[in-house]
């Protein structure tokens, strides 16, 4: 399924998932209070041996490859305006804190994230009813590896007849399915007794 | 109420179905994909209310850890990134996008490319452009001149969102919001 | 309490459109049949029994229930409809198994372990936790017909249940179907399919056409089918 979690058991997967989350706000709030370059890079060094010592070293470096060309980017444009120390300071941070979100990320499942969030959401529940959020949680992530497979077809679709680079007209007929899948599924859940 | 869940949660997933539609990263880690095109589609098709909750929902998801972020990104790394403003801005920019709509009194592009430039650009970079401040350690105005490089592709976007929602207008009518969001529109 | 599904001269117009006119009937029969050619209103009168639109004139009652007591249609029928994708809303086999008994009032746990159970009397526990979308198309009707039966409805409402699927599945399902103690109501394009029941309705232009035992609605049917494929089909779009 789509998620970021290892499938490979490691001893953070049984740390429940709600005291992760908690120690990854309270480390990312120090990160970006240290100041100089040596203490942040102090706190990238957290995260890597972590990492390292939970045997994810290799996943969770290519999670971090997204960060690559920003990190390069604000490098040299700090390095072109000649203040070196702030952009290093900053790629440092946006680094370990990424780094430590994906740990948290690699070793929780999904369901388990989301009974965090679902308890995180209860404050709001007059104006959001936990078991309607819990639906709509569920009902997204049903869809989307659907709507994804009617984009990639209608692509092929395309591609089938057509030389020209796909244009407006696919976010067309994926929006048009979204919509009609939206029909299809109000029906279903009323078949089934509604969202009550 | 069954409705408008499922649209929600649809829309939600279509925001991320269009970010895997292949995309040009121009710097600065905000990657130009179909996913703000998503967003502001969410305005336009399902009004105001109901979009804003369809991007909420969206981001929840990115958030618990689903890399369903333009280039197989999480939400985390949209919080840790330059583009955190424009992530945070989303629902905004659809609640915005969808309350313009509203200022027509049918589904015109006009009026629909309007509402997305005001709502998905114009608003989402009030969001964007600190954020781009704040992680890449540049002042506000280096941030502005940086972001500018983004605008003429999400100009594009806009002008595909409002084409897109008038066509739905015509294909099903009643399905899409624009002027008159449902009264019964609630999560 | 009143038994069957009564339909009393109900008229169905979508978007200004007729799609079912004066139909009156009363269906009693444990195994009854649906057919008619593409458009001639099937599905919708398959939904509208189902209470899922609501008749632009005329009245029904299933088991005595009306279509807007939603609790009592729930305990009366379920609907299987044409394309398993329209019904399953959720991401892992237990979660759409247990839903529509949470939605029935049972506590989450008993749901769940309801669900499971009804898995492995069906050998098939490793499904669990399988992702929904990655079973075949067969599975995924297997798994909607599952759900719906979870529930315990006197009737059942098939829409094209055989459509989809391969001989093999097909042979399956239907061995499955006919064991089932429920009263069924089965839609199908293809005569054979509802020969075994004691009952068949053809319906044509959103009006019954006819409405009898298999031996005198189908040849009836047959003959009528062949006859508008000599001419052409399409001409009448």
């Amino acid at each position: 399924m789509l998620t970021l979690t290892s499938s490979r058991q490691t001893w953070a997967h049984d740390w429940p998932a709600g005291v992760k989350l908690g120690l990854l706000v309270l480390f990312t709030l120090i990160l970006f209070a240290l100041p100089g370059v040596t203490l942040t890079a102090l706190g990238l060094a957290l995260p890597l041996a972590l990492a390292t010592a939970l045997g994810l070293v290799g996943d969770w470096l290519r999670l971090l490859r997204p960060l690559l060309w920003v990190g390069a980017v604000i490098l040299a444009w700090h390095g072109f305006r000649g203040t070196p120390e702030p952009g290093v300071i900053a790629v440092l941070r946006m680094v370990a804190a990424l780094g430590a979100a994906n740990l948290v990320t690699m070793t929780t499942r999904l369901s388990d994230m989301q009974a965090v969030f679902l308890w995180l959401a209860r404050p709001l529940s007059p104006l959001v009813p936990p078991a309607r959020l819990a639906l709509a949680m569920a009902l997204m992530i049903r869809f989307l590896p659907v709507l994804s497979l009617r984009a990639e077809q209608l692509s092929q679709a395309w591609a089938a007849r057509s030389r020209r680079r796909i244009g407006w007209a696919l976010v067309f007929a994926v929006t048009l399915a979204a919509l009609d899948d939206a029909e299809h599924v109000a029906e279903a859940l009323r078949a089934r007794g509604g969202v009550g | 109420m069954e409705r408008s869940l499922a649209r929600i949660a649809l829309f939600a997933a279509l925001i991320a179905a269009l970010g895997f539609v292949p995309k040009i990263d121009m710097g600065f880690g905000v990657p130009i994909t179909a996913q703000t095109l998503g967003v502001m589609l969410c305005g336009t098709v399902l009004g105001a209310r109901s979009g804003a909750l369809a991007v909420l929902l969206f981001m929840a998801l990115a958030l618990l850890g689903l890399p369903i972020l333009a280039g197989g990104r999480n939400g985390f790394a949209a919080l840790a990134s330059p583009s955190v403003g424009f992530f945070l801005g989303f629902p905004v920019a659809a609640f915005v996008t969808g309350w313009l709509m509203t200022w027509s009194k049918q589904v015109s592009t006009v009026a629909t490319f309007n509402a997305a430039v005001f709502g998905g650009i114009v608003t989402l970079y009030l969001f964007g452009i600190p954020g781009i401040a704040a992680k890449a350690g540049l002042s506000l105005t280096e941030a502005f001149w940086s972001a500018m490089v983004f605008v003429p592709g999400d100009v594009i976007k806009a002008a595909v969102a409002a084409l897109v929602t008038t066509a739905l207008a015509r294909a099903r009518p009643g399905l899409v919001a624009g002027a008159k969001e449902p009264a019964s529109a609630q999560f | 309490m009143e038994s069957g599904i009564h339909l009393q001269d109900v008229s169905l117009t979508l978007q200004g459109k007729p799609v079912l006119a004066g139909i009156t009937l009363h269906l009693t029969e444990p195994r009854i049949g649906l057919i008619g050619r593409n458009g001639s209103g099937k599905t919708s009168l398959l939904r509208l029994i189902a209470g899922l639109v609501a008749p632009t004139s005329g009245s029904l009652r299933v088991e005595g229930a009306r279509p807007s007591d939603r609790k009592a249609m729930l305990g009366a029928l379920g609907i299987l409809f044409q394309n398993p994708d329209h019904q399953i809303l959720f991401p892992t086999v237990i979660e759409e198994l247990a839903f529509g008994l949470i939605q029935q009032g049972i506590p989450k746990p008993q749901a769940l372990t309801r669900a499971r159970a009804a898995l492995a009397a069906e050998g098939r526990a490793h499904w669990e936790n399988a992702p929904t979308h990655s079973l075949s198309q067969g599975q995924r009707q297997y798994l909607c017909l599952l759900s719906v039966l979870l529930m315990q409805p006197r009737w059942l409402l098939l829409d094209e249940p055989f459509a989809a699927l391969d001989l093999p599945t097909q042979a399956r399902l239907r061995r499955r179907l006919d064991a089932l103690p429920q009263r069924l109501v089965t839609i199908s394009h293809a005569p054979e399919a509802v020969q075994a029941c004691q009952r068949v309705l053809w319906l044509e232009e959103g009006r019954l056409r006819a409405d009898g035992a298999p031996d005198q609605v189908l040849p009836e049917f047959g003959a009528e089918m062949a006859r508008r494929g000599a001419v052409d089909a399409d001409t009448d779009l």
